[in-house]
């Protein structure tokens, strides 16, 4: 492998240099029927799961296939969504909010052709390449985060756990029957990049263990001062600790006001927090974003802790599937989960799903949790306590 | 047959089930990285994907990452764009020893051309992992994994041959993002691509040198259904809104009362939910009892509606978004660390969103910068200093005047911290004038 | 105070500071406390430019200081 310079010159980095430009316009990049049509739309409608035709003030009609993607997509993977909307689309492709792509086509026929090309094309297991569905009262694709491929402070994995739900998901993928659209979610650590907050499921990759601290080596490599400044509870704090005979610079954490955050270690290798018995998965539920018929919501805690089980998360996906269920066939058409757990209430929403309340599900953090308890002696009794 | 150095049985079982397999498309990458038809000159480690699945078998293994984060930044200049990583055991992965993603600002709505799209892959394959993320949970495309040396190299081929930029990380602002709007949604009461082009334009030196005490975020949806989720994690969310009345045809109204049209676009085919009833599912559902229906007319009082578009979203070809469109702007959203989440709060109720947007420029987002650059503390998101010093004093210095849409209900305590200058004759008063009328 | 004497006085105050060797922008503008924010950060961007001040990212935020200083670097295995 020679080296092979791109014209940059490190010594001058400076020189010809280009900044400051931005993206690409995105008019560039507008299939015809949508630079015509733009702002003229009249409506929608999802002939199908997945294939969505809009249609225009003008007449002109434009069919979208939305395909499922992995978000880690391969040079290879994205030649082949290439050459598939060049086949079928005159090279235009789009790629929705939720990692999933949509092959845009102007008649129908194109598009039932494509339909049976994507769905004929599968990796070497058998997995779809291009999963079809995703629309109206489904359950679409997982926004994640990067786990294990990428991070370093997750506490499980993104797209294992991802691929898992999926799979026991498909059929919802797949189809349309679910009381209203069901969003899930997927962040693996509690800084939650993904802003997974206000899904109808969130799956949250949590700590449960403080930080070690490798005495030994942490004058050597950390800044002191930078790793307390991390700590967004003020938990570390400096100290010597005797370490081979000799005084070292070091720091102490006070464990009981760690959170669990991984700041630390982001600042401070010395400061390692993954953890095998100590990590694993927060489930929360009943958070939305669209403003439809009430104000959005944040999901709330409804599963305190799952411990990582590689590869498949069968007591996650399992307890997925349960308020999936339950859910489904409990809610009333257009409510979306939380709607139907507050209608019901909370108390039942338990009941219904079976799950375990536990002290962990109290809220205890700072000034809002008082307005989580209740307030009032209206309530209702479950069967089992 | 293409060799893998190493065994992943705990992976592997992901390339079983109906759902796209990561870990397959993982492995396509490292046969087609050891085949090499093309003849391509790697310059990143050319066995990099299949140490990356040997990293994450032992994640598997164990339950634990094996990457450490590193402060590179970026390429000379920028404060943002690159995220530095390093696998925590080199030696038995040294094809991901360092493997630095690279954010990619993406085209507005996420539309690509595939010539565009092959310069991007012919680029990445050749310098880095040949792996990415379409898209980062903000919007870049991610470029997933690259040495130290080859970001400048990347840097300067996106700037000189493809004309594209990086996007923004760290205390910058953050690569801005839109849904699809107008480009394909008849919802769309503004233009989010171009709007957000402009704003990503306009402010270019803050996405990519620190500029803040924090991250911002810009996010912009058409309409208040909200795709791409502005109101839960940007700093300032634009949502699509309009002033007038529901455009109505009435004839489509009876259609699908009829049962000719399917409600909901067609959402709930996949289950019999028994024949359409506009009286439960549209007038009832409303929020705020605006709608009526006498059998053959369907009526909105529209002071009364909130635009929550429930109907229209079920009876589209119906009902449509009215023509004096605008945006309604929220403030402070972000994710529950620390403080707790934040959805957006309502600071503009509505302004009109027309190119060159100065007043929305001028008048909402740089006096909230200029606010949060003074008093924001290290690490505060804007919706944590809008909390700390008080609604007021946002008020303050935007010059907003107060209005009940801004609240959802008045404050239930009386401890209004009245301003000197709120009260008549001011705070200075004279105690022997006072005692002139009131024993000691 | 002049462009040039400000410089000087960041540097000079950044080599003072003992035991951390990078700073929150806002540590800047407490150097510098007659500028307004937005003219200290125009600075401070413009030395990172003349390779005087670097930035150090945790990813969600960025940090600043001298070039080539503090022990990350090393750490990193990249110097
Ligand atoms: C013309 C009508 C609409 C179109 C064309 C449209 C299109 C889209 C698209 C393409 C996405 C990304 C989907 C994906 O990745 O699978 C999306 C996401 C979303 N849409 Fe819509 N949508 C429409 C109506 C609605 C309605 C009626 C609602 C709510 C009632 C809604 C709420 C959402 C939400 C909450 C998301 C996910 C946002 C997120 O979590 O990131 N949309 N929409
Ligand atoms: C102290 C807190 C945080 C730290 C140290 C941190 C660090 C990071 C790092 C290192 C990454 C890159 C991950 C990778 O590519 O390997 C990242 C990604 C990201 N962060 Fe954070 N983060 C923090 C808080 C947050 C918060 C509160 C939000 C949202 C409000 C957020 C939003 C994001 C997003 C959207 C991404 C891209 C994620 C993806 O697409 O995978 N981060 N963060
Ligand atoms: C410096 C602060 C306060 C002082 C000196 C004070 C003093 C008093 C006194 C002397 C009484 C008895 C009045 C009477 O019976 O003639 C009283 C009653 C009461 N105070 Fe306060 N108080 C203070 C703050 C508060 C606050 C902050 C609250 C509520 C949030 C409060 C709620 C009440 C109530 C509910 C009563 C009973 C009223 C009634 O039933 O007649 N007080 N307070
Ligand atoms: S959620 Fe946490 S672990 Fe996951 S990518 Fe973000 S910072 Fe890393
Ligand atoms: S993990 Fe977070 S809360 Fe715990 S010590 Fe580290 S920085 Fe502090
Ligand atoms: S936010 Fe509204 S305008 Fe934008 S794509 Fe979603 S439904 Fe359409
Ligand atoms: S948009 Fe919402 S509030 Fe307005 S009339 Fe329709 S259902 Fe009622």
């Amino acid at each position: 492998m020679a080296f092979i310079s791109s014209g940059y010159n490190p010594a001058k980095p400076m020189e010809d240099r280009i900044t400051d430009i931005g993206p690409r316009h995105y008019a560039e990049f507008y299939p015809p029927v949508i630079k015509k049509n733009k702002g003229k739309w009249l409506y929608h409608e999802i002939i199908e799961p997945g294939i969505v035709v809009h249609v225009a003030e003008s007449g002109d009609e434009l069919f979208a296939v939305r395909v499922g993607g992995c978000r880690l997509m391969s040079v290879s993977h994205i030649r082949e969504i290439m050459e598939i909307a060049d086949k079928y689309c005159d090279g235009y492709v789009r790629w929705t909010t939720r990692n999933n792509v949509e092959f845009m086509t102007d008649s129908k026929d194109k598009c039932m052709a494509l339909k049976a090309d994507l769905l004929g094309r599968k990796q070497p297991g058998g997995c779809y390449k291009f999963p079809i569905g995703g629309t109206g009262a489904s359950i679409t694709n997982i926004v994640h985060t990067q786990g294990w491929i990428h991070c370093h402070t997750p506490a499980t994995d993104a797209s294992g756990t991802v691929k898992a739900t999926m799979d026991v998901m498909f059929d919802q993928w797949e189809s349309m029957k679910l009381p209203a659209k069901l969003r899930i979610s997927m962040a693996c650590c509690l800084n939650m990049c993904g802003a997974v907050h206000c899904s109808d499921i969130a799956i949250l990759g949590y700590h449960r263990k403080p930080p070690l601290v490798d005495h030994e080596y942490l004058d050597k490599m950390c800044e002191i001062p930078l790793a307390i400044a991390a700590c967004p509870t003020a938990a570390i704090k400096p100290t010597k600790v005797e370490f081979g005979g000799k005084q070292l610079k070091s720091v102490s954490v006070k464990e009981e006001r760690c959170m669990f955050c991984g700041n630390c270690y982001t600042m401070c290798p010395s400061m390692p927090l993954a953890d095998t018995e100590g990590d694993g998965i927060v489930l929360m539920a009943g958070g939305k974003i669209s403003n439809r018929i009430d104000a959005p919501k944040f999901s709330k805690v409804v599963v305190a802790f799952i411990p990582n089980e590689m590869p498949r998360w069968q007591t996650m996906t399992a307890t997925i599937k349960r308020m999936v269920d339950a859910y489904s066939a409990d809610a009333r058409k257009y409510e979306r989960l939380g709607h139907w757990a507050e209608r019901i209430g909370w108390e039942r929403f338990f009941e219904k799903c079976e799950l375990e309340f536990t002290h962990h599900l109290i809220d205890d953090f700072r000034d809002p949790a008082y307005y989580t308890w209740r307030q009032t002696t209206n309530f209702k009794f479950s069967k089992t306590g | 047959m293409v060799e893998f150095k190493h065994k992943t049985p705990l992976i592997d079982q992901l390339e079983t089930g109906p759902w796209t397999s990561f870990v397959s498309d993982i492995k396509r990458e490292h046969e087609s990285r050891m085949e090499n038809p093309k003849g391509i000159d790697y310059q990143f480690n050319q066995e990099c994907c299949d140490d990356l699945l040997g990293v994450l078998e032992l994640s598997y293994d164990h339950g634990r990452t094996h990457w450490k984060h590193g402060g590179i930044v970026g390429v000379f200049g920028y404060g943002g764009g690159v995220i530095g990583r390093y696998c925590d055991q080199p030696e038995m992965f040294p094809g991901v020893a360092h493997f630095h993603t690279m954010r990619v600002n993406q085209p507005m709505g996420h539309y690509y051309k595939t010539d565009y799209l092959e310069q991007l892959m012919d680029l990445w394959e050749r310098r880095g992992s040949g792996l990415t993320n379409m898209h980062g949970a903000t919007g870049d495309i991610i470029f997933l994994g690259t040495s130290t040396p080859q970001l400048e190299e990347v840097f300067y081929e996106l700037t000189h041959n493809i004309n594209q930029d990086l996007g923004g990380s760290g205390s910058n602002l953050r690569t801005p993002s839109d849904c699809m709007g107008q480009s394909m949604c008849e919802y769309a009461c503004y233009d989010t691509q171009e709007f957000c082009y402009n704003m990503t334009m306009e402010y270019q030196d803050e996405l990519h040198r620190p500029a803040f005490p924090y991250k911002f975020k810009f996010k912009f949806d058409g309409c208040p259904n909200c795709c791409v989720a502005a109101i839960a994690r940007s700093d300032l969310s634009f949502i699509g809104t309009w002033r007038d009345d529901i455009r109505i045809d009435q004839k489509a109204v009876k259609a699908y009362v009829g049962g000719e049209l399917k409600p909901n676009a067609g959402a709930h085919a996949g289950r019999d939910w028994g024949a359409f009833d506009i009286q439960k599912e549209v007038i009832g559902l409303c929020p705020t009892e605006c709608m009526s229906w006498d059998g053959s007319k369907l009526e909105i009082n529209t002071p009364e509606c909130t635009r929550c578009m429930h109907c229209i979203n079920v009876m589209p070809r119906a009902l449509r978004v009215g023509l004096d469109t605008g945006c309604s702007v929220l403030a402070g959203a972000k994710a529950p660390i620390l403080d707790g989440a934040q959805m957006g709060t309502l600071i503009v109720p509505f302004i009109k969103v027309e190119e060159p947007y100065d007043e929305i420029k001028e008048k909402v987002v740089e006096p909230i910068w200029d606010w949060w650059m003074e008093e924001g503390k290290n690490r505060e998101r804007l919706g944590e200093l809008i909390k700390r010093q008080g609604m007021q004093k946002l008020l303050e210095v935007t010059n907003f005047k107060a209005v009940p849409q801004m609240i959802k209900e008045p404050r239930s305590n009386p401890y209004v911290f009245w301003k000197e200058d709120e009260v008549p004759g001011g705070w200075k008063r004279d105690i022997n004038e006072f005692r002139k009328h009131h024993q000691r | 105070m002049d462009e040039e004497a400000t410089k000087t006085l960041i540097v000079e105050t950044l080599k003072k500071k003992k035991g951390k060797s990078k700073f929150y922008l806002k540590d800047f503008y407490k150097m510098v406390p007659d500028e307004k924010p937005r003219a200290v950060k125009n600075l401070v961007n413009q030395m990172v430019q003349e390779e005087t001040l670097e930035y150090w990212s945790s990813g969600s935020t960025t940090l600043i200081g001298l070039k080539g200083v503090g022990k990350q670097a090393a750490a990193d295995g990249e110097d």
